[in-house]
């Protein structure tokens, strides 16, 4: 257990260190800009993963709790009365307790029903942003821009301090939910995933447990949606809209759903993709369908997935072809 | 909130006539796409989200078949058994290779198929607003009933498409192929078992419910404007109904089709701004109370 | 304030960065991609509105092509790069930064709709380089001094005044044909609430006796329009107004004719004058009245027409709104660039932009000038018209005065607290 912190902690160093070199070797703001889409869209991934991949929890709204993070940090700040850090903590909270509104009714339901009644929920909050027009501008989003004061000497208003911060966010965001992915809750959920009736026997609540890792995966993807607010300096209705959700959903599949950082590779994929063949090609769709194609129907499992599997494969069959050797040696 | 406007409505023949006829148009069209929808859930157990992709694609269809040849018999044909025809094909080549693995796998091939269909529309047909027109022989001034007044071409398309639907139940409870499409659902190998070429039946079913977006579109075309990504409206709105009617049964998203066609002809009248809310709280509602829906049954495999 | 000085340092010598990895890039096209100056235009490409992107382009390649075949500015050609927005202010925002921070794009025209041109907006106050948004109509983009970006201007017809024209316009047919019942459907977001509002509020203060008995509301995009109509029905309106447009427009129109609606209830409509939309209507009702949106016959004069043909030639349908607007503001990066002497920083083009009287054909009295007070393009046509079933499809424009347009749009920023 221990060894197994020690080499988190030393993979989440190299990560911020990497991260944080990255663009002083290439100092383009482009190669920021991407980053910061990758951090947001990823938690918004990766927390999707905590309720997908660990718990089996197929669920078609979660940008609801992406959309909610902006919107509650963009009019936070703009209400003027707030600093960023309270401002992110207070939208947090606020989508915590969005999350478990929503969750109490929505974890009561099994397999597809709960991915519809995420979805329902979801539709319902993007036209509840379409209507509110005198609150959240309706169509046209937040507007007039999100201000950036400056705190504890930290101003956001400069492009490096931003993708700094948004570095130091996210990798936090990421060690919170490694340490839920490895704990014994962790193992719990994904016991509730293989087999709810023996986690029930196990003495486990599973509907109050559901509901746990509902509220969190919310949450964490508010802070997706911080981030992203902060860097457009806005907020939009498409952020909930259930394409969002669906790239999400894609992100996790590209990457794969059983390594932990599986969504964030599939978030780096996607975007890769997306931005050469907007490039490239008016014709977007029918290139990005034909690569999901081919990535569902041909590997069948995220990239990730497929190399970690096939690293395996080629593992034991090496270990195979010693054991038979050290056997004929033997021999 | 308008009731006051509403039960006068109710109370003279003519405003009652005309927003019956608007519930009947709406939700026929509605109920056309979504038993198809829900034939395919029924029987295959998957969602095939790319429904709304084969709606469109069956309006240009028609479209085309009508601009070439005028004649709006052959449109319709052109819709229908077009759509029918890839709906098979993809179902071969692409949703099979899907079949019980995860619900994610078979969103994301559908989505695929979304942004593949309407990338290909746009390109074939460009992305200009294309009406197809009226054809002749409902040209003509509309139908009046007891003061209220339905086009004629509604009135084709409201019995069109119930003929079709009674048609469709009619096959699937009364003969024998129905019989084995419905042991398909509950229990394939058994079926397998009995000799049946099952990978042929799925491939049936699969293009039947496509038949019917096709035909759904191609009813749509002469009065709805057709633009690439005009389908996703529309499988929403049938995915609204089918979870409400219940995933798999066609008397259910009838009723559920109608009883949307209905909330939106009266809400127009006496409540407005609740149409879309009251929509999703009723299928929130459903959800809640019966997820399997008003006569759905819990899902095959 | 500093910042954004120093963003313009940074972002100009990434754009020599840029242009230095091209040299070695593509050894072949060197000398060639040295000399074009880059401009970048962020639009909506896919999806429903897919048609706002492809018109809009050929608008700039034809005002494009006529200066790169004179020899473009010293010797430089001008490029437009295009990129897909997919409809998402988010991607809108995403893609303006990468044209200008990756492609080297050293001018934004901006094809947005309004809520991504808000988008683009923010990035130019970042970013500080010369923007014009060529399709939003949101009067608030630049008439809300909260909003004002000094590199940003709008070249496209605003709210506000088509408000005045149409009010006026429609005041006009209601008092001679005694339309005082009236009724508007329009889609349910911010620019249709926003324009109808605005229409009947004109339309009233020049005819006091008008009364609006009802308002509908249908959703953005929505397919079917059968329950508004009907409802229509019952009302019994004398007039309708309704701010639909594109293929929202062409179903509420064809779905109308078969109730015989238009028989005998006037339409006045602010988005039924692009050509695209009146072709694509297979039963145009005659004597239906509309905003100017395009037409080659309006403004009369051969540069039109030959700007018309120009812009066929490349898509094979008659400009849409979008195509002219962009068209022009092609033409003023054009005039601006050269008065610069080619010299593409932001300031020193705004400078230029900002209060430029611009000699085109499609203005009223051959030129469109560019407020400075608030970078709004005025004096472009905003006249009605009235539908004909066949081609040029609207006559009878009847033009408002300018000097009327601007007296009351002064009146309106007032009551705003934005003058």
């Amino acid at each position: 257990m221990k060894s197994g912190v020690l080499r988190d902690l030393a993979v989440g160093a190299v990560l911020v260190a990497l991260l944080l070199v990255l663009p002083i070797l290439f100092p383009k703001p482009a190669l920021r800009d991407f980053l910061i889409y990758v951090m947001a869209y990823g938690l918004l991934a990766m927390s999707l993963n905590l309720l997908v991949g660990l718990t089996g929890l197929v669920s078609f709204g979660h940008a609801a709790f992406f959309a909610s993070g902006a919107y509650m940090f963009g009019l936070l700040m703009q209400s003027g009365t707030v600093g960023i850090p309270v401002a992110m903590l207070a939208t947090v909270g606020g989508t915590a307790v969005l999350a478990l509104v929503i969750g109490a009714i929505c974890v009561r339901l099994k397999e597809i029903y709960f991915s519809f009644i995420t979805l329902a929920f979801q539709m319902f909050i993007h036209s509840i942003i379409l209507t509110w027009v005198s609150l959240t501008g309706g169509d046209q989003g937040l507007r007039g821009g999100i201000p950036r004061p400056p705190f504890l000497g930290i101003d956001l208003n400069d492009a490096m301090t931003l993708y700094v911060f948004c570095v130091v966010v996210f990798i936090l965001c990421i060690a919170i939910m490694r340490q839920v992915w490895r704990s014994p809750f962790g193992f719990t959920l994904r016991m509730i995933r293989d087999n709810p009736t023996r986690a029930n026997f196990l003495g486990a609540d599973v509907v109050r447990v559901k509901l746990g890792i509902f509220v969190l995966a919310g949450s964490m993807a508010s802070v997706g949606g911080v981030l992203l607010a902060l860097f457009v300096s806005g907020a939009y209705p498409e952020f909930g809209f259930w394409t969002t959700s669906g790239e999400a959903i894609f992100m996790i599949m590209l990457g794969g759903s059983q390594l932990f950082i599986g969504p964030v590779i599939g978030a780096v994929l996607l975007r890769l993709l997306d931005h050469f063949v907007t490039i490239y090609t008016d014709h977007h769709g029918l290139v990005l369908g034909a690569v999901i194609l081919v990535i569902v129907l041909g590997l069948r499992q995220g990239v990730a997935d497929y190399i970690v599997d096939w690293l395996e494969r080629r593992r034991e069959t090496r270990a195979a072809a010693a054991s038979v050797a050290s056997e004929k040696g033997a021999a | 909130m308008n009731l006051e406007a509403l039960a006068s409505c109710l109370s003279t023949s003519a405003c009652a006539v005309t927003q019956v006829s608007t519930a009947l148009i709406i939700g026929m069209l509605l109920f056309m796409v979504a038993s198809g929808l829900s034939l395919i859930f029924g029987v295959l157990g998957v969602i095939n989200f790319a429904h709304g992709a084969f709606y469109m694609v069956g309006a240009y269809f028609a479209y085309a078949a009508y601009q070439a040849t005028e004649s709006f018999a052959v449109a319709f044909l052109a819709g229908a058994l077009g759509v029918g025809l890839i709906g098979i094909l993809f179902e071969r080549f692409i949703m099979s290779r899907v079949y019980g693995k995860d619900v994610l796998m078979q969103l994301l091939v559908c989505y695929a198929a979304i942004l593949i269909f309407d990338d290909l529309v746009k390109i074939i047909a460009g992305p200009e607003y294309k009406m197809m027109g009226m054809p002749e022989a409902f040209a003509l001034p509309p139908l009046e009933f007891g003061g209220g007044f339905v086009p004629a071409y509604y009135v084709f398309m409201i019995l069109a498409s119930l003929a079709i639907g009674i048609g469709l139940w009619l096959a699937i409870e009364k003969t024998r192929l129905g019989k084995i499409v419905r042991a398909l659902a509950i229990n394939p190998p058994m079926v397998s078992a009995l000799g049946i070429n099952t990978t042929m039946l799925y491939a049936g079913v699969f293009g039947v419910g496509s038949l019917l977006a096709g035909i759904a579109g191609a009813l749509a075309a002469p009065t709805r404007t057709l633009t690439p990504g005009m389908g996703l409206s529309i499988l929403i709105e049938s995915f609204i109904v089918t979870v409400i009617g219940g995933m798999g049964s066609i008397v259910g998203a009838l009723i559920a089709a109608l009883l949307i066609g209905f909330t939106r002809a009266f809400g127009a009248i006496g409540f407005p701004l609740f149409v879309d809310g009251l929509m999703f709280a009723m299928m929130a509602l459903v959800l809640i109370l019966k997820p399997s829906g008003l006569l759905g049954r819990e899902p095959a495999r | 304030m500093s910042e954004i000085k120093s963003g313009i340092g940074r972002r100009t010598f990434i754009g020599g960065a840029v242009a230095g990895a091209a040299v070695t890039g593509f050894p072949h096209i060197a000398g060639a991609q040295a000399k074009v100056i880059k401009v970048g235009m962020p639009t909506i490409l896919s999806g429903r509105v897919a048609i706002l992107g492809t018109s809009s382009i050929p608008g700039v390649q034809v005002a494009f092509n006529a200066i790169n075949a004179a020899g473009g500015i010293d010797g430089r050609k001008l490029e437009l790069v295009t990129r897909d927005s997919k409809g998402r202010p988010d991607e809108a925002a995403k893609v303006t930064r990468d044209l200008i921070n990756n492609d080297g794009c050293e001018i934004i025209l901006d094809g947005e709709a309004s809520s991504g041109s808000f988008a683009v907006h923010e990035v130019i106050r970042d970013l500080g380089v010369l923007c014009l948004h060529t399709n939003s109509e949101s009067s608030t983009l630049t008439a809300d001094p909260k909003q004002k970006v000094k590199t940003a201007f709008r070249c496209a017809r605003q709210g506000i005044h088509d408000a005045v024209a149409g009010g006026s316009y429609a005041a006009k047919i209601a008092k001679e044909k005694g339309l005082k019942k009236w009724m508007t459907i329009s889609p349910d977001y911010a620019y249709g609430r926003d324009n109808t509002a605005e229409f009947i509020q004109y339309a009233k203060v020049f005819e006091p006796s008008i009364e609006v008995v009802d308002q509908l509301w249908p959703k953005l995009f929505a397919p079917d329009y059968t329950e508004s109509i009907t409802k229509t029905m019952q009302v019994k309106p004398q007039a309708v107004y309704s701010a639909l447009w594109g293929g929202d427009l062409v179903a509420f129109i064809e779905q109308s004719n078969l109730y015989r609606v238009f028989q005998n209830t006037a339409f006045f409509s602010g988005g039924l004058g692009d050509p695209p939309i009146l072709t694509a209507i297979k039963n145009l009702p005659q004597g239906l009245n509309t905003a100017y949106r395009y037409n080659k016959k309006f403004p009369d004069n051969p540069g039109n027409e030959q700007f018309n043909d120009e812009y066929v030639k490349l898509v094979k349908h008659e400009p849409t709104n979008w195509g002219w607007q962009n068209f022009v503001a092609a033409n003023f990066v054009i005039e601006a660039l050269k008065r610069t002497a080619g010299k593409t920083d932001g300031a020193a083009l705004a400078s230029e932009v900002s209060g430029m009287q611009l000699k085109t054909p499609l203005g009223v009295g051959g030129t469109i000038t560019m407020r400075d007070t608030d970078h709004t393009i005025i004096n472009y046509p905003v006249a009605w018209g009235k539908t004909v079933s066949k081609a040029p499809w609207v006559v009878d424009y009847v033009d408002t005065e300018w000097s009327k347009i601007l007296e009351i749009e002064q009146q309106w920023k007032k009551e705003k607290g934005w003058a």
